[in-house]
């Protein structure tokens, strides 16, 4: 995922300034931009394909509703994923909290049903399960931080931003999340050599 | 080993190109010369390679999805919802709420909170709970009925328990010899005797003259009853009677009795 630019900023603020007066065609190109990084920040957290895809299309929708209290010198993609991740705190209390306990978590490998060893990959499809399985497995805000650091493309600052913490909090639970990781996996890894 | 400690939360900035040039070049000083630090960011780097190998995955999940037409869908419910009738803010408002009349509804409403104002310091006394040790206050009146009443209840006890002394004494005898009270009845005289010294200031506090008159008749007899040993000799018990049939007490007893209680406050 790329990293947005000055440039690119300069862009969103022109969409969203036309969004604003009713432009569709630029609300819609700000959808296209995001959407995807929305529903990967669902999906981390929800782990169910449907309601995340809902929650991207909520999240949008608030997006409209709050295009007026946007200030533009704020990180609009920051800003964005924080609507996001409160909308999807608000779901999961109300609709999962109880259910997840009884389900088996879903790892991101879920997500492509048709996923097979490809032969470009060097990692085996074993340890990117169990890779999958132990990033279930971490606590919710070291998953978080990690899932938008590694799949979002996020920068420590725009996370913190996001999470309302610390650049510093960020940076320590993002090693912490790292260094988990790396215990779980290395039964494997010891196989593997 | 803090420096070490410091260095290592800066690993992962170090490689996602996020620390400073100044920090950058600490850090590559002290990787160049720390083991400990140098396998710390070699095992960081394998842990990412393996987190980044689920990118092709997950970008081949998302690619299943048809994102050009699920944005349509999106802007779609999202004009939808924004266009959809909202119960519109009420514009028509009442005629009371002209623009020509808010001087004056300003003014009525000041009028008012001054008015209120007023009243809560003129009537904040009477509604403020009484303190602790503060006198009760009561109006002359009111305490004159207190008395009056007080008084009238005390005669008509009085004008009850002599009467039934004296019904006593005024009833036929059978045998001739000494008649003696009942002890009940004689203990009531007793009774009576300081009772109606009590009385006394009352009623003549509430001019109550003519309760007074009968109270002091029947006083009299008793007082002439108490000077009379235990036994009565028929003929002191005669002239006690005489006494109460001469000044017909038994009957004023009854009337001065239905008045008072007729007259009940």
């Amino acid at each position: 995922m790329e990293r947005t630019n000055v440039a690119e900023h300069e862009n969103i603020r022109n969409l969203l300034e036309k969004a604003k007066e009713g432009d569709r065609p630029a609300f819609k190109a700000i959808v296209t931009l995001y959407q995807q990084k929305v529903f990967a920040l669902a999906y981390s957290i929800l782990r169910n394909r449907e309601d995340a895809m809902d929650l991207v299309q909520e999240t949008f929708l608030r997006l409209y509703q709050k295009l007026d209290a946007y200030e533009r010198e704020k990180n609009f993609q920051a800003w964005l994923l924080q609507i996001a991740k409160n909308l999807c705190i608000d779901y999961y209390r109300k609709n999962y909290s109880k259910r997840r306990e009884m389900e088996s978590p879903k790892g991101l490998e879920d997500l492509n049903l048709a996923a097979d060893d490809g032969p470009n990959n060097p990692v085996s499809s074993d340890l990117r399960q169990i890779f999958s399985r132990c990033l279930e497995k971490l606590g919710d805000r070291q998953r978080l931080i990690f899932i938008m650091k590694h799949y979002n493309g996020l920068q420590y600052q725009e996370i913190a931003q996001v999470l309302n913490i610390s650049v510093g909090t960020v940076k320590s639970l993002h090693f912490k999340a790292v260094r988990n990781l790396r215990t779980s996996l290395s039964p494997q890894l010891r196989l593997e050599s | 080993m803090n420096k070490c400690r410091r260095h290592r939360e800066n690993l992962l900035a170090f490689l996602s190109g996020e620390l400073s040039e100044a920090e950058k070049e600490k850090l590559s000083c002290h990787l160049e010369t720390c083991a400990r630090c140098g396998r710390e960011i070699s095992e960081i780097r394998e842990t990412l390679r393996i987190a980044d190998s689920l990118n092709p995955e997950l970008e081949k999940g998302l690619a299943v999805v048809d994102w050009e037409a699920q944005a349509e869908k999106i802007v779609a419910a999202v004009w939808k919802e924004e266009r959809r009738p909202r119960p519109a803010p009420n514009r028509e408002r009442s005629w009371i709420l002209a623009p020509r009349l808010r001087p004056i509804l300003a003014g009525l409403l000041a009028g008012i909170m001054i008015g209120g104002l007023a009243m809560f310091m003129i009537f904040r006394e009477s509604i403020s709970p009484k303190k602790e040790g503060e006198k009760l206050f009561a109006s002359g009146e009111f305490l004159d009925r207190v008395d009056v009443e007080i008084a009238r209840r005390e005669t008509v006890a009085y004008l009850d328990k002599s009467q039934y002394v004296l019904l006593e004494l005024t009833q036929p005898s059978s045998e001739g010899g000494t008649f003696r009270l009942s002890e009940a009845a004689a203990r009531e005289t007793k009774e009576l005797l300081s009772k109606k010294k009590l009385l006394n200031p009352q009623l003549e506090r509430v001019r109550m003259a003519k309760a007074k008159a009968i109270c002091d008749q029947i006083e009299l007899l008793f007082y002439e009853l108490g000077q009379i040993n235990e036994d009565l000799t028929p003929a002191q018990r005669q002239e006690i009677q005489r006494m109460i049939e001469e000044k017909n007490l038994l009957l004023k007893i009854k009337l001065l009795r239905k008045e008072l209680q007729e007259s009940e406050v």
